[in-house]
């Protein structure tokens, strides 16, 4: 029968078990889309119409780097099943999970920030584009107070009508102008 | 010779030029600085300001713009873990290590030390040892060029990361996304599900911005409320002793020269610049140090080989350029440019016909590479006032210049969606612990390894020449020992931190 110090030493061995049976389940899923996805392209390049004029025509090149690709990932993915088995344990994925984007929840936000600002910047030009994109973004990092809203106010208009300007008399740099703002 | 030597010489210090070349070295390096802004970058900005100078004088100022940028990248390679430039990829390695333990200083004036001495010793060469080491490099037929190209893929997925397997799909990754696009022979768009976006294929420094930067961005406010209160992005008071940091470079003399000596023959080859030497340098600094495993941890000699190694491809690009009129990367591809506007021939008359010309682009390289060392050590201080500012402006600031640098380089807003859906992958490779350095390197590398074994095969297609040419063969031997000297020791490394790496796997 195990002593409660010997089960306690066998509970803190797991934790990390688990948690590496847990990464290298999101890297099997990594190779697993990687590799599907080179096996389709593998295809696709294969499709392409062969040269009258050199050995390997247009499609060799890719055929072969994603077949390649495809190897690589297989190899990996079946190192990953074992390393998985060998480890033993794999719970708790959904709170693992929900941990690890709780953790990024800022990183997400600010991504998601980003895909707006270069979605509305052909709409909206970039300096207006942009100042509320450094608004918001900074305010997202900083928290929301007093300080922070007048320090990123003042960033937001340097950055954004700073920065076109600059581009534009110095570099020559023409940064896109919007349908809705032309600044 | 001593007669176009002291021409080339005047004309180089006269007043103007110096003044000129002094707001080109800092323009170099400010604008390498910047993470997606590179040193080609900056040098094509530059090229229609020397249109109405003297053709040694529009030379010597993008001559300029060309070290100090090779210097600059090193700045946000070391500050904020983001190479500027690709060939300050492995300053990351051990600059950004060294920065977050407390010593930002000494990280940034190890690499303007070694990129100076770098420079220095690649210009000695450079005037000593051009036409030998021309004649090598013109040598070197397409089954050459593609065996090269494997060899240096295999080192550069062996060398980062935690795992030989996921730097090489890492790796082939990038290949892969080089492939996208028109092809480089024939032009014949491939992979583009007939989608405008994908039609020009996925621009490098699109590529590299969104993979490196995007993804260091967003990384760096993931553990936001757990870590430091300041929010600075290094907190630690900043100390950094120039002389005595360059006693310690200096100490160092097999590993800066053989640095600078790879990042000469590296940038002496066609096509190939200080993305592959500074890797290729610190590769070569790691396997013959006594002490391998404090690599990538903050070690001084990781800068230096960096640093010197990319920084010495600036003296090496130049040999083929000016002996035989071959441009050894994109940025001497502009500086031919730049002659050619003037009614210059590059080529092997060059010497004998502009004699003060091509001496005095040797005086220039002097002159602008100590030019970057006083513009550095005279500025370090404000450029590490950017550890100062908190991350609030420094992340969506950076991530607003790397917009700019993916729009400016074609001018084109899907790129912007690109760098966008790039950025994302590379986060998620981040986070699952897929070194970058190798994909980037695939990008660049892809079309060129293509073109060559194409041109290969085109010229013979039997596929037993890559391993009965000498050189071919050789190279290709030393990218499979590189793969099983890397697992033997990845096993050996298991074998001896199993528990270690179990909890740092589990992060």
């Amino acid at each position: 029968m195990m002593s409660k110090a010997d089960k306690s030493a066998a509970a803190g061995a797991s934790v990390p078990a688990a948690s590496r049976a847990r990464t290298e389940f999101a890297r099997l899923i990594s190779y697993i889309v990687f590799g599907l996805g080179s096996v389709y392209l593998s295809v696709r390049a294969s499709a392409l119409p062969t040269s009258r004029w050199e050995p390997l025509g247009a499609g060799s090149f890719p055929q072969l780097v994603f077949a390649v690709l495809a190897g690589l990932c297989l190899i990996a993915a079946v190192r990953a099943v074992i390393d998985i088995r060998k480890a033993g344990q794999l719970d708790g994925l959904a709170t693992a999970l929900s941990g690890w984007i709780k953790a990024r929840r800022i990183s997400f936000a600010l991504f998601g920030c980003l895909v707006v600002y270069l979605s509305v910047m052909p709409l909206a030009g970039f300096s207006l584009a942009t100042f509320v994109f450094l608004m918001i973004a900074q305010l997202l990092i900083a928290g929301l107070s007093k300080k922070t809203v007048v320090q990123s106010l003042i960033a937001a208009v340097i950055f954004s009508v700073g920065l076109n300007m600059l581009f534009a008399e110095v570099f020559n740099v023409f940064l896109p102008r919007g349908v809705l703002f032309a600044g | 010779m001593l007669d176009a030597f002291l021409a080339g010489a005047h004309q180089v210090f006269a007043f103007d030029t110096l003044i000129y070349m002094l707001i080109g070295s800092i323009a170099g390096i400010v604008a390498a600085a910047i993470p997606g802004f590179t040193v080609t970058m900056a040098i094509i900005l530059t090229l229609p300001l020397t249109f109405t100078m003297d053709p040694l004088q529009g030379v010597s100022v993008m001559l300029s713009v060309y070290v100090g940028g090779y210097t600059g990248g090193l700045i946000s390679a070391a500050l904020l873990g983001i190479p500027g430039t690709p060939s300050s990829v492995a300053t990351t390695f051990d600059a950004y290590p060294m920065a977050r333990k407390g010593e930002p200083g000494r990280a940034l004036s190890l690499g303007v030390w070694s990129s100076f001495f770098g420079t220095v010793i690649s210009t000695i060469v450079l005037v000593l040892a051009a036409p030998p080491l021309a004649l090598i490099a013109v040598k070197l037929g397409p089954w050459e060029y593609f065996s090269l190209i494997v060899f240096a893929l295999t080192i550069v997925a062996s060398l980062v990361g935690n795992s030989l397997m996921r730097g090489l799909i890492a790796g082939v990754i990038g290949l892969g996304i080089a492939t996208i696009g028109p092809d480089p022979m024939m032009g014949r768009p491939r992979l583009t599900f007939d989608s405008d976006i994908l039609l020009p294929g996925l621009p490098f420094l699109v590529v590299l911005i969104g993979i490196f930067a995007i993804s260091q961005l967003m990384s760096e406010v993931e553990d936001h409320g757990k870590k430091d209160a300041s929010g600075a992005l290094i907190p630690d008071v900043i100390e950094f002793k120039t002389w005595s940091v360059m006693r310690e470079v200096l100490m160092r003399p097999i590993n800066l020269v053989r640095s600078s000596l790879v990042g000469v023959f590296i940038g002496a080859l066609p096509g190939a610049g200080g993305s592959i030497a500074n890797l290729l340098a610190y590769d070569q600094a790691k396997r013959s140090s006594k002490k391998p495993e404090e690599f990538g941890k903050g070690t001084p000699d990781g800068v230096i080989a960096s640093e010197a190694g990319n920084s010495a491809t600036a003296g090496g690009g130049l040999i083929p350029m000016i002996a035989l009129g071959i441009p050894g990367s994109a940025v001497d591809a502009i500086l031919m440019a730049a002659l050619m506007v003037h009614g210059i021939s590059v080529g092997p008359r060059l010497i004998m016909d502009n004699a003060d010309l091509a001496y005095g682009m040797f005086v220039a390289m002097v002159v602008a590479s100590l030019m970057m060392l006083v513009v550095c050590v005279l500025s370090m201080r404000l450029f590490l006032r950017v550890t100062d500012i908190p991350k609030q402006f420094i992340v969506p600031t950076v991530m607003i210049c790397c917009v700019i640098g993916a729009f400016a380089l074609n001018n084109r807003v899907t790129d912007l969606y690109l760098l966008g859906a790039i950025g994302l992958v590379g986060y998620g490779l981040k986070s699952l612990d897929y070194p970058l350095a190798p994909l980037v390197l695939g990008v660049i590398l892809g079309p060129i390894a293509e073109t060559n074994l194409r041109r290969a095969l085109m010229s013979d297609g039997d596929w037993t020449v890559f391993f009965t040419r000498p050189i071919s063969a050789v190279l290709l031997a030393a990218a499979l020992l590189s793969v099983i000297f890397s697992v033997r020791s990845v096993l050996k490394m298991r074998k001896k931190d199993r528990p270690t790496t179990d909890e740092q796997d589990g992060d």
